[in-house]
């Protein structure tokens, strides 16, 4: 059976669980584990281990917990004194979201989600319904779809380890598809009497596949009916409900034995009399049962007779058609499941069965079947919480015995739409629905891929969604700019600042970290981070100083408002304006944004120096740039600067720098002789 | 389903007293009885040491990962009665900062909200608080709570950053006001949350209910609601689970999450904070969740060495 409660594989090899203690810290998908004694005391061996158990169960138990549960030492003891091995066993759980066979599985039930979540919700009863079995049979289609990749994958492989789990995924998502079509049926149909028993007959036929390669056999034989397992296929079908495949084959045994021909007649005819519900409003339920009836008690009335009595296989098929429980219990084999046994009795017994009937018969039928033999499995407990319509049940079975949080948050969901689940508000504000979805997207999150998918549903959870989206979007690795783009798209889109900020700064520290100054700047001014983009000015005019040229121009020319940011900002952005200008030859301009640049205190101190030295070819070009005005405000920037020099002593033994001082000295009064000669002049005449 | 996925060997000499993951899950620092820290590169089921970190003169008791926005920057504290904060520059791993102001063992280290700045809390078995605040240029400034815990302080925990009043984004440039709290444990058996007011932090609750020792605070992250909540374990076995209702901090009330049969050494929260991870008591690693009716079960009931799959208890009773 795929759904067994599993014993935790043990997970760390050799560590002694005598004495030791754990210490647990979370990591963002994983969590540690460490082996250790905290009273601090002194050296013992110590493994660290890291895990990561899984979001909790509402209901208490949690299959990833088993992780704790593996982890810490159900393992054999090494015992003290062993040598130190300290190992750090890093363990996830969870393990689904990364088989590639299951990535259809995840995507395309996005897709069906977020068409559920803005489906028309104003659509009224009967439309809407057939909407939302449409999307559970989706759903349904995706998991056979999945089934069938995964079914290849485990023929197509020699890896027999591989082959044992592609097989396990198989009948795991079997056993899913198997429960959700009954939910479908029970719940999102919610199938009146009548066609509850059609629906559930097809899903009987659906999922019993054991027989079918017995069934094949024998069809394909030459002479079906000389074939030993001939009557045991008949019996198939008549307890599936199969009564044109049934009659067909009892046609061919007829006409092999003629002497036999009619006791055939007859038990064809009662066959093909079989009242059965239809789909259709061609006749109500009291009708049906009426017929039913009559057909009942004919049935009965051959038996008694013994008409076929000289046919043993013809008579059990008889009772089988009076639902006589003995001779369909006697059909075990054929019928392999309890829930087959249920619906075969039903269809011969109280094909009008209703809804909330099913319980009792499921019970008892569940009773019957497995006799004392044996004892009922997760799956058949699930099945029977169906029967008995506890959505609830139902729900917290699936969480427990399922490895993911898959299945019951998209059934949940679904449920939810088809307004099942209003009653059942939790303690914190939040319902069942909402509780699963955001397990699910969690998990979700630990993937480097699939997170995306993650996004969307939490932006379906009203209560919590947002916040636990901001706490998960910020552990995302942004290993590459591409990534942290489109995680910082996502966020800009619901207005998430704080991590737009938060994102932008680390980005803007990891450039910074690399050397890449260009993209350090523009990444803080994304983050508007104001003190970060001065650090970054400064380096740029550091880097100007040492090489005498800029870099990232492109940036730094295109800053446009941003440049206001940050006053060292402002002064980069301006600093290279000047050198432009310069470059362009447009000294006048040039010469009063370096004015304006020390005058305006735009320039911090510290570049005051290099400022008035790039003033210097200006001021030795022949044509004359600097007015009067603007040369004395040069020299007063030139004595502010020596005089207000705090570090004066090293200013004036620095050679450098005292020459640097006595030629603007120089050049500032040439400078001021040129232009005062120049002014006082009347231009032309 | 549970399985390995990767298998890091720290050769370690001595016992680990803690291992820490990054803010993405990629790097895994470790420290020791053998007075090193070391990192780990843990990407794809890879281990590769990035660096082994000497510095402190005795056993290092706790490390911790600043927020990623900073750098890459880990704080590490030790029995030698130091805080060393280590910084990867270039490439390469260096210690970056070193505070000696503790007179004893520094117990417990935790970053602050990144909101805040790059703030680090130690507490120590001198029973004093320090805050290491970085200020720039390399250059920390250190605000000393003296006698927080009289006979020492033995864990330290933030709350979450959150915005008081209205959460509208505030204009580029301003910084928005917040309330910084924390929380500390100490060998007092007090639990006590510090308030920053005007520059200056002051003891703004005591939260009495241990009977022994405290060994771990730790805040819950915030999903929003206005409550806080905080857990505390202790030497007297016993896990409390403390909250506060209203914004301004004022009425915590503590609820007993269960009674041990030994020491509880170590309370955390996972990133959701929908889970608490208790360890310590009797060799077992617990993960307790509130349920329905606001009653904690526990999830899961670690019982080492047995092998087998231990009793899932649903809805453990209170004992008040």
């Amino acid at each position: 059976a795929p759904l067994t409660d599993s014993v935790p594989p043990q997970v760390v090899p050799g560590a002694d669980p005598s004495a030791r203690q754990l210490c647990f810290a979370w990591g963002p998908a994983e969590v540690l584990v460490c082996e250790t004694l905290f009273g601090r005391a002194g050296g013992s061996r110590f493994r660290c281990l890291t895990r990561c158990p899984c979001p909790s169960r509402f209901w208490g138990e949690d299959r990833a917990g088993a992780a704790a549960r593996a982890l810490t030492g159900s393992v054999a003891g090494t015992g003290d004194g062993a040598p130190s091995s300290s190992h750090v066993f890093v363990v996830r759980r969870d393990q689904d979201i990364y088989i590639q066979t299951l990535r259809k599985l995840f995507n395309e039930s996005h897709g069906i989600f977020m068409g559920l979540q803005r489906s028309e919700e104003d659509l009224a009863g009967k439309s809407r319904k057939a909407q939302l079995v449409q999307v559970s049979k989706n759903y349904r289609s995706v998991i056979r779809a999945c089934m069938e990749d995964m079914h290849q994958a485990a023929v197509s492989t020699r890896d027999p380890t591989l082959q044992s789990q592609y097989s396990t995924q198989v009948s795991i998502l079997s056993a899913m598809e198997l429960i959700w079509n009954l939910c479908e049926i029970l719940f999102v149909e919610a199938a009146t009497a009548g066609p509850l028993l059609l629906r559930l007959l097809d899903w009987v036929r659906l999922h019993v596949c054991d027989v079918d390669s017995m069934v094949r056999e024998v069809l394909n034989s030459e002479s079906p009916s000389k074939h030993k397992l001939f009557w045991n296929v008949v019996d198939v079908f008549v307890l599936q409900g199969r009564m044109d495949e049934a009659r067909h084959l009892l046609s061919k045994e007829a006409s092999a034995n003629p002497t036999s021909m009619n006791m055939y007649r007859i038990l064809d005819d009662l066959m093909k009399k079989m009242p059965v519900p239809s789909l259709g409003n061609t006749q109500t339920l009291t009708e049906l049962e009426l017929k039913w009836q009559h057909w009942h008690e004919e049935c009965q009335r051959y038996l008694q007779d013994g008409t076929f009595a000289s046919n043993p296989h013809m008579e059990s098929i008889c009772k089988i058609l009076l639902g006589d429980e003995d001779a369909i219990l006697e059909k075990k084999e054929l019928m392999t499941t309890w829930y087959h046994f249920l619906v075969t009795r039903l269809l011969y017994s109280h094909p009008t069965v209703k809804p909330m009937e099913l319980r009792f018969y499921a019970q008892s039928s569940m009773d019957l079947f497995l006799g004392g033999e044996s004892s009922p499995e997760p799956l058949d407990m699930i099945l029977m919480a169906a029967f008995e319509f506890e959505m609830h049940q139902v729900i917290k079975e699936c969480s427990i015995v399922l490895s993911n949080w898959w299945f019951v948050a998209h059934l949940t969901d679904l449920l939810d739409h088809c307004k099942l689940l209003q009653s059942h508000n939790l303690y914190f504000g939040s319902n069942m629905r909402e509780f699963l979805l955001l397990e699910y997207a969690s998990g979700l999150f630990s993937h480097h891929s699939l997170w995306q998918l993650g996004v969307d549903y939490f932006d379906h959870c009203p209560e919590y969604g947002r916040v636990y989206l901001e706490l998960h979007i910020e552990r995302i690795p942004l290993s590459t700019e591409q990534k942290a783009l489109k995680v910082l798209r996502i966020c800009e889109q619901r207005q998430m600042h704080e991590q737009v900020r938060s994102i932008c700064k680390i980005m803007a520290m990891k450039a910074l970290r690399n050397n890449r100054l260009g993209s350090a700047l523009s990444w803080s001014i994304r983050a508007k981070d104001a003190a970060f983009a001065t650090l970054i000015s400064d380096r740029f005019l550091k880097d100007y100083c040492e090489r005498g040229s800029f870099s990232d121009l492109d940036l730094i020319d295109n800053l446009g408002p941003s440049m206001l940011l940050s006053d060292r900002l402002t002064f980069l952005g301006k600093y290279r304006e000047f050198h432009r200008l310069y470059g362009e030859k447009r000294f006048p301009e040039a010469a009063r944004l370096l004015l304006t640049l020390m005058t305006a205190h735009i320039a911090p101190c510290s570049f005051w120096m290099t400022l008035l030295t790039d003033a210097l070819p200006l001021l030795e070009q022949k044509e004359v740039i600097f007015s009067a005005e603007q040369t004395y405000e040069l020299m007063r920037c030139l004595e502010d600067l020596t005089a207000g020099n705090p570090d004066k002593q090293k200013f004036q033994d620095d050679d450098v720098e005292t020459t640097k001082v006595e030629m603007l000295r120089l050049a500032l009064a040439r400078n001021l002789a040129r232009v005062i000669v120049k002014e006082g002049t009347v231009e032309g005449y | 389903q549970v399985s390995v996925i990767n298998t890091v060997d720290t050769s370690h000499e001595d016992m680990i007293h803690d291992a820490q993951m990054d803010y993405y899950g990629t790097r895994l620092a470790t420290c020791s009885s053998d007075r090193s820290v070391k990192i780990f590169d843990v990407r794809n089921g890879g281990q590769i040491l990035i660096a082994d970190l000497r510095g402190h003169e005795g056993p290092v008791w706790q490390v911790a990962w600043a927020h990623p926005m900073y750098g890459n920057i880990l704080a590490s504290c030790s029995y030698d009665r130091k805080v060393i904060i280590w910084k990867e520059e270039n490439g390469t791993w260096e210690k970056t900062y070193e505070y000696t102001g503790h007179d004893s063992s520094v117990n417990s280290v935790c970053w602050a909200p990144h909101d805040y700045g790059l703030i680090l809390a130690c507490g120590s078995s001198d029973g004093a608080i320090s805050l290491l605040s970085y200020t720039g240029d390399g250059q920390w400034e250190v605000k000393k709570i003296s006698n927080a815990h009289t006979i020492g302080c033995n864990a330290v925990t933030w709350a979450p950053a959150v915005v008081p009043g209205s959460l509208i984004e505030q204009p580029s440039g301003q910084k928005p006001n917040y309330i910084k709290r924390f929380a500390s444990g100490g060998c007092d058996n007090l639990v006590k949350i510090w308030k920053e007011e005007e520059g200056q932090w002051k003891e703004e609750q005591k939260l009495e209910a241990h009977s022994d020792w405290v060994r771990d605070v730790a805040w819950a992250p915030s999903i929003g609601l206005p409550t806080s909540t905080i857990a505390s374990c202790s030497q007297d076995g016993r896990v409390f689970i403390w909250t506060c209702d209203d914004a301004s901090g004022n009425s915590w009330s503590p609820k007993l999450l269960h009674k041990f049969n030994d020491v509880v050494w170590h309370v955390s929260w996972s990133i959701t904070a929908n889970i608490l991870a208790v360890s310590g008591g009797d060799n077992k690693v617990t993960l307790w969740k509130e349920s329905v009716d606001g009653l904690w079960a526990c999830i899961s009931d670690v019982n080492k060495g047995q092998g087998g799959v231990s009793a899932v208890t649903e809805g453990q009773q209170n004992e008040q």
